[in-house]
């Protein structure tokens, strides 16, 4: 069975580089334009690992991973955080609030399968 | 004249009545410049207002103008991408079907070495099939493969460098959002304008609900991705191999 990934970014252009790289290399993918959409889908399917950007309008990044991990279904799920914040203070809230990698954007392609990699196999 | 006591409050307020009328003969002039001044700065302040009148209903033109930059490349990258999507596919299906032949050949090769046992009495077979071995395609389609792999890794970088379009529209909603304030203050300095217009105005600026990173930037190798690896666990991502990359590939499909 495929892993399924959700994409949370604003960007669509974003979320379509994710999307084509991601099923290329066989994953099943779930695509949110913000936050509140993100959460909305969370239920729909067994997610196996969320990537989500900060700043996205109605909810927000961190409020995202907030929510996620509060919650006793979700909390397990791995989060990477892909967003063009790089400010120390930014990388260091989303540690704090429970993300698991944190990729600056642009991003690597290899990179971000390589830390998917670390999560899921 | 009875009283000669009156006489002289009268002569005294009468020099206070002089020296008002002096005092005012010197004022005159004065109270004339302000007037003038007053003459002079009233059109120009009227011209300042109606400048930033006209200024403040160009700034929608601008705002518009911003947004369809942003729009337009967004669609553009994203048609890039749809066929960089297809692209993919394609290379994929080329790849599978490479394979195919291959597989395939190598069963045909397979049954040629068995043939070339049975035919060893036999020169002139065994020469003929020598001959069909020799014109192999296993060459060819290794090349074919290293040609889809280039293709690939070639359509990839292409990819990548279409992240600028998500760097610049954060940059273009910056200076969007930017305009948008000032729009807005300069239309709270206009007195002759309407109230439904401003509030309008104050609603849509107040309702808007934008999202960017005004600092975003299209740097390929940002410094503080370290501080990132090393917050989140110390790992270098940037040690990533190929090889650990494709595990991944193969354990997902």
């Amino acid at each position: 069975m495929k892993k399924v990934i959700l994409i949370a970014d604003d960007s669509p252009t974003i979320r379509k580089f994710i999307t084509i790289s991601l099923k290329m290399n066989g994953f099943d993918i779930l695509s949110a334009s913000d936050g509140m959409e993100a959460l909305e889908l969370l239920p729909k399917k067994k997610i196996d690992l969320v990537i989500t950007d900060l700043n996205m309008p109605n909810v927000d990044g961190f409020e995202l991973i907030k929510t996620i991990r509060e919650n006793s279904e979700y909390k397990e799920v791995p989060i990477i955080i892909l967003s063009s914040l790089d400010r120390k203070e930014d990388i260091q809230r989303g540690l704090s609030y429970g993300a698991d990698s944190y990729l600056i954007k642009p991003f690597n392609q290899k990179v971000v399968l390589y830390e998917i990699s670390k999560y899921i196999n | 004249m009875k009283n000669p006591r009156n006489m002289t409050e009268l002569f005294s307020k009468l020099n206070d009545l002089k020296s008002i009328f002096v005092y005012g003969q010197k004022i005159i002039p004065v109270i004339q410049s302000l007037i003038d001044f007053m003459k002079d700065t009233v059109p120009l302040l009227e011209n300042i207002n109606k400048s930033i009148d006209e200024s403040t209903k160009k700034i929608p033109t601008a705002k518009d103008q911003l947004h369809n930059v942003s729009s337009a490349t967004e669609m553009a990258t994203t048609e890039i991408l749809d066929r960089v999507d297809e692209i993919y596919e394609d290379l994929n299906a080329s790849q599978q079907i490479i394979n195919e032949i291959s597989e395939k050949y190598s069963a045909k090769k397979d049954a040629y070495e068995k043939l070339k046992e049975h035919l060893k009495g036999d020169k002139k077979a065994f020469e003929l099939l020598n001959e069909l071995m020799k014109n192999g395609i296993s060459e060819q389609l290794e090349t074919l493969t290293t040609k889809i792999n280039d293709i690939q890794d070639k359509t990839y970088h292409i990819t990548l460098s279409l992240q600028v379009q998500d760097i610049t529209s954060q940059q273009l909603e910056a200076v969007h959002h930017l305009i948008e304030s000032v729009q807005y203050r300069l239309s709270s300095l206009i007195t002759d304008l309407e109230d439904t217009e401003f509030n309008e105005l104050e609603k849509s600026y107040k309702s808007k609900e934008i999202t960017f990173d005004a600092d975003a930037s299209y740097e390929h190798e940002k410094e503080n991705q370290k501080v990132a690896d090393n917050l989140f666990g110390g790992k270098q991502v940037e040690n990533a191999s190929q090889s650990e990359i494709d595990k991944l590939f193969s354990g997902a499909k």
